[in-house]
């Protein structure tokens, strides 16, 4: 394909890691494919790059929990340069006194530890974990694929899939299940745990990067749905050169197959011609034809900017604008002179993904400071130190940091240029309570307010999952009710981004559900 | 009044005059109380609605029969359904349709709104014209009808039957475009009858007999703006007036007087349903429910199930329905309205409609029909049971089955 080509068999808007995955698929199937993207560089938000000349870091995504082996295989990444850093890192919850848990499936000292705040908590652990895990796997089929197409059958098709598995669960898990659905994971919490500690932490880990805090109904299921999601990758890992260099990888991938990818390339509108996709348009007017449109911009911006309202019916317009996607997620990036030091450490726990979240009521009050456009006086935090299982992030002995912020506002009270350095004082002095020379090892740090990460990132509210993750906007509702074939209302177009079926994070998954989607479809003509 | 009272009063006025009056020149402190509202009235305080003709209707009424529309108190019935259909049939007929529902849309894109928003295109609907407008959900089923009207390029009047101010907002994301209920601020007339044109010429209007079907134009009736379109529901010589509020009486008045040597009367929902049934108009509320309001789902109806197909363009951009009426298109009606007629002189069809022993439909709305002579009514059939042209039976209060006949609608025609 000439360099300057404008016929394709498909055009990919934007090349985020689900936009690149989509891409690869399709060119894997024999299509001619160019990725636009308005970024000048490829990644979306996954992206390693520089917080000061030296010291690298995943500037925004930094975990890669839910990437499945098998497109790993299919777009034979590794060949393409993707090497895994670590696989397996622990979560840990900070305890100010030092007496830090780890919340693993179970091992003996692990279990003594939790029990150490509340005695029947490790006992208690053990079960709640194999419940979950019993959930995990009455999610999975829904997981593994497109949601079953629109049709007569899908209703029973779908309670099908589900009632198998129910039937599994036995009356007593059952129950359970039934309960957990429309509860708060803080009442599931209560019902299940005694120590602050261990609630803090699953009560983070449930809300993380939604507009939700431990109260909203519904973060149970979120939990189960984020451990199902993460069930369907590797582990919690870190890959060589952090986030970045898996959509490298990704891009590399593609390009082999033919793949173009054109930065620095806005797309303002998808061209609807006789109700069908002909093309996109840039804002410089260059227009790219291709009977196919797979858009990874999240799905309101895709359906109701790019294509615009009119072209869908008014109750599938209307859907779309009430997409929740209110929240959002700041980010702090640290250079540090050496390792902090954190009190009571372990080696695995250095390497381990860290949450600071000492209790339900400090994740609560994160949430409704955002709710009010404040800044919480105690953040709660997502911390990991990648350079730890990745030194050459950093020059010899010297350490990166990333910190994940959730329940930021996007728009705060006095404007995010007034409070940007008091949040970043407030993180740096929540991180001195558990690693009391932080300060001392600090030699550079950048801070990402949601606008920020939105205007760099071309992630519009800065929402990192192009849509609240609750149970009214999962499975058969994502992106919103009638759509979950990602696309279905525009012929040709195909929503590839996180807004879509299974959801946000780095799966790639939707990606490859919406290129396979588009292939099947296509075929079937 | 002797002197000394006569200089006392003079005297007070002097005070008074010097105090309170408007009229006694500069230097003198306005009181609040003269820029007080007289009348205060809560909103939504009231639950009964009345229209801005109520008063002279109620004056005209000899049997105090009420009925509700969308919430206004209408008349039923003034003297009775027979002289009322006699004067709207043979006659001239003036009723209040002033609780219909009238949305003004207008702005850049009130076209491409419009044409999202209904069944058919707008794009050749010149102005003073009016077209009948069908709005559809996402399953094909109709939510209201009624009329559009074109005002001007970029402003239209939208009459329909219900309240949708909600679905006309939601369709309107992402149009340049505004849609405002105007309902409270037009009152609307129906003069109607072989003889309405004479009455409207003796009222002083220029020619209406040239005011061709569907068409409108404004009109100073006695020195009242009014807007005269050629419309309605129930076949036959028909005007609709629409007016302001607080024009309306007088423009009743006028009309009734215009029409006293014409033997104009005035004319209650009751003898209207009649006219409108044997004009095959099915009634939104009656024969079938809308779509977003609907109870049962069995009850709302397509265009396709009304025979209103020819309201319906499949190929153009996209409209509210026409995904799920693209395949009704396709495949069919599973159930149509028709219309049928039973030689009865009384009695009213309440059971199921029969094919042999087997159910195949139900009455929706029935009327003794004075100039047929027989029994009118709209009925909903399952489309495969219409192979048959006759063999239907029906189940009358009183007596067993009855045969009914299908009929063409309308059921009465107008030359
Ligand atoms: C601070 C932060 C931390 C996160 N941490 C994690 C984590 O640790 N682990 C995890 O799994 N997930 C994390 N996430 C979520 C994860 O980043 C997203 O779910 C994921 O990036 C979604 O991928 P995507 O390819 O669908 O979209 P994106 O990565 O957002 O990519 C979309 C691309 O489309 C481009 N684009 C948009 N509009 C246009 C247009 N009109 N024209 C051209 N190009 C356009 C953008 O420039 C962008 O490159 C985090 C998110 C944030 C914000």
């Amino acid at each position: 394909m000439s360099e300057d080509a404008l016929q394709y068999d498909a055009i990919v808007i934007g090349a985020g890691h689900n936009g690149l995955v989509s891409a690869g698929y399709l060119a894997k199937a024999g299509k001619t494919v160019v990725v636009l993207d308005a970024a000048e560089f490829v990644g979306g938000a996954a992206r390693t790059a520089e917080i000061s000349p030296d010291y690298q870091v995943s500037t925004a995504a930094h975990l890669v929990s839910s990437f499945p082996r098998r497109v790993e295989k299919d777009l034979k990444l590794s060949k393409h340069g993707l090497s895994w850093a670590t696989k397996d890192m622990a979560t840990v919850a900070l305890d100010r006194d030092g007496k830090h848990i780890t919340l693993s499936s179970g091992g003996k000292n692990d279990l003594m530890k939790i029990a150490a705040h509340a005695a029947r908590d490790g006992d208690a652990w053990k079960q709640f974990d194999a419940r979950m895990r019993k959930y995990v796997k009455l999610l999975a089929p829904l997981l593994e694929g497109p949601m079953p197409q629109t049709g007569k059958d899908a209703p029973s098709r779908l309670a099908t899939m589900m009632a198998l598995r129910l039937e599994k669960l036995g009356p007593k898990d059952l129950r359970a299940f039934m309960q957990l659905m429309p509860s708060s994971v803080a009442a599931l919490l209560d019902r299940n745990f005694e120590g602050d500690l261990i609630k803090g932490a699953l009560s983070l880990d449930a809300t993380l990067g939604n507009h939700a805090g431990p109260h909203t109904p519904g973060t149970g299921f979120s939990l189960v749905y984020k451990r199902a999601l993460e069930a369907m990758g590797q582990g919690v890992g870190y890959p060589v050169g952090g986030t970045g260099a898996l959509t490298e990888a990704l891009a590399t991938s593609a390009e082999a197959a033919g793949v173009r990818i054109r930065l620095e390339s806005p797309v303002n509108q998808i061209i609807i011609e006789d109700g069908r996709t002909k093309g996109v348009r840039l804002e410089d007017g260059t227009v790219f034809e291709a009977p196919l449109v797979m858009s990874s911009a999240d799905p309101k911006t895709t359906c109701l900017d790019l294509v615009g309202a009119r072209h869908f019916e008014a109750p599938v317009a209307t859907h779309l604008s009430r997409i929740r996607m209110e929240g959002a997620t700041a980010k702090v990036n640290l250079a540090l002179e050496g390792l902090p030091t954190f009190k009571n450490f372990t080696d695995k726990e250095y390497g381990g993904r860290l949450l600071i979240a000492p209790d339900m009521g400090t994740v609560e009050r994160s949430f409704t400071a955002a709710k009010r456009g404040e800044l919480t006086l105690e953040p709660v935090m997502e911390l990991v130190i990648p350079s730890y299982h990745d030194p050459r992030l950093a020059p010899m002995g010297h350490h990166v940091m990333s910190i994940v912020l959730p329940n930021m506002p996007y728009e705060i009270n006095g404007g995010w240029e007034a409070q940007r350095d008091m949040l970043m004082k407030r993180v740096i002095d929540t991180v001195r309570e558990y690693a009391p020379d932080i300060s001392h090892k600090i030699i550079a740090g950048e801070l990402l307010t949601p606008p920020e990460l939105e205007e760099s990132f071309g992630m519009s509210g800065a929402h990192w999952h192009q849509g609240n993750m609750s149970f009214d906007q999962l499975l058969a509702f994502r992106p919103a009710p009638g759509m979950a074939n990602y696309g279905g209302a525009v012929d040709g177009l195909y929503l590839c981004g996180a807004g879509s079926h299974p959801g946000g994070g780095l799966s790639g998954l939707p990606g490859k559900f919406a290129a396979e989607t588009a292939l099947a479809r296509e075929k079937s003509k | 009044m002797t002197d000394r009272q006569d200089d006392q009063a003079l005297a007070d006025a002097a005070i008074d005059v010097s105090r309170d009056s408007p009229l006694n020149g500069a230097g003198v402190a306005p009181d609040p109380a003269w820029f007080e509202q007289s009348v205060v009235e809560e909103p939504f305080s009231r639950h009964v609605l009345t229209t801005p003709l109520h008063l002279d209707v109620a004056a005209e009424s000899r049997t105090n029969r009420w009925v509700d529309w969308s919430g206004y108190t209408v008349a039923d019935v003034y003297t009775s359904v027979d002289q009322e259909y006699d004067a709207l049939r043979t006659r001239a007929a003036l009723s209040d349709i002033s609780p219909l529902i009238k949305y003004r849309v207008s702005g850049r894109e009130a076209v491409p709104f419009l044409n999202r928003l209904l069944t058919r295109s707008v794009e050749t609907l010149n102005i003073d014209r009016a077209a009948r407008a069908i709005l559809c959900a996402g399953d094909g089923n109709i939510i209201t009808q009624g009329m559009l009207f074109r005002l001007a390029e970029e402003e239209f009047r939208l009459v329909v039957r219900s309240s949708h101010l909600d679905w006309l907002e939601q369709s309107a994301i992402g149009f340049d475009v505004r849609v405002e209920d105007v309902s409270g601020t037009i009152a609307g007339l129906s003069l109607a009858g072989p003889a309405a044109a004479k009455v409207l010429a003796a009222a002083g209007m220029e020619k209406p007999e040239a005011l061709s079907k569907g068409e409108a134009r404004w009109e100073q009736l006695g020195g009242m703006p009014t807007y005269v379109s050629r419309t309605g529901m129930m076949g036959g010589t028909e005007y609709e007036l629409w007016t302001d509020p607080s024009d309306a009486s007088v423009l009743w008045r006028r009309l009734l007087d215009a029409g006293r040597t014409q033997g104009i009367r005035p004319v209650g929902a009751a003898a209207r349903d009649v006219a409108r049934l044997e004009n095959g108009v099915a009634l939104e509320g009656v024969d079938y429910q809308s779509a977003l309001t609907a109870f049962d789902s069995a009850d709302t109806r397509t265009p396709y199930d009304l025979s209103l197909g020819g309201l319906v363009d499949l190929e153009r951009t996209v409209f509210n329905g026409q995904k799920s009426l693209s395949r009704v298109a396709d495949r069919g009606s599973a159930s149509v309205l028709v219309g049928l007629e039973l030689a009865l002189a009384e009695g009213a069809p309440i059971g199921p409609v029969c094919m042999e022993e087997s159910r195949v439909g139900q009455v929706k709305s029935h009327a003794w029909s004075p100039s047929l002579q027989c029994v009118v009514a709209l009925a909903v059939i399952e489309a495969s049971a219409l192979g048959a042209s006759d063999g239907f039976t029906v189940e009358t209060a009183g007596s067993s089955r009855q045969p009914v006949k299908l009929a063409k609608r309308p059921f009465l025609r107008f030359s």
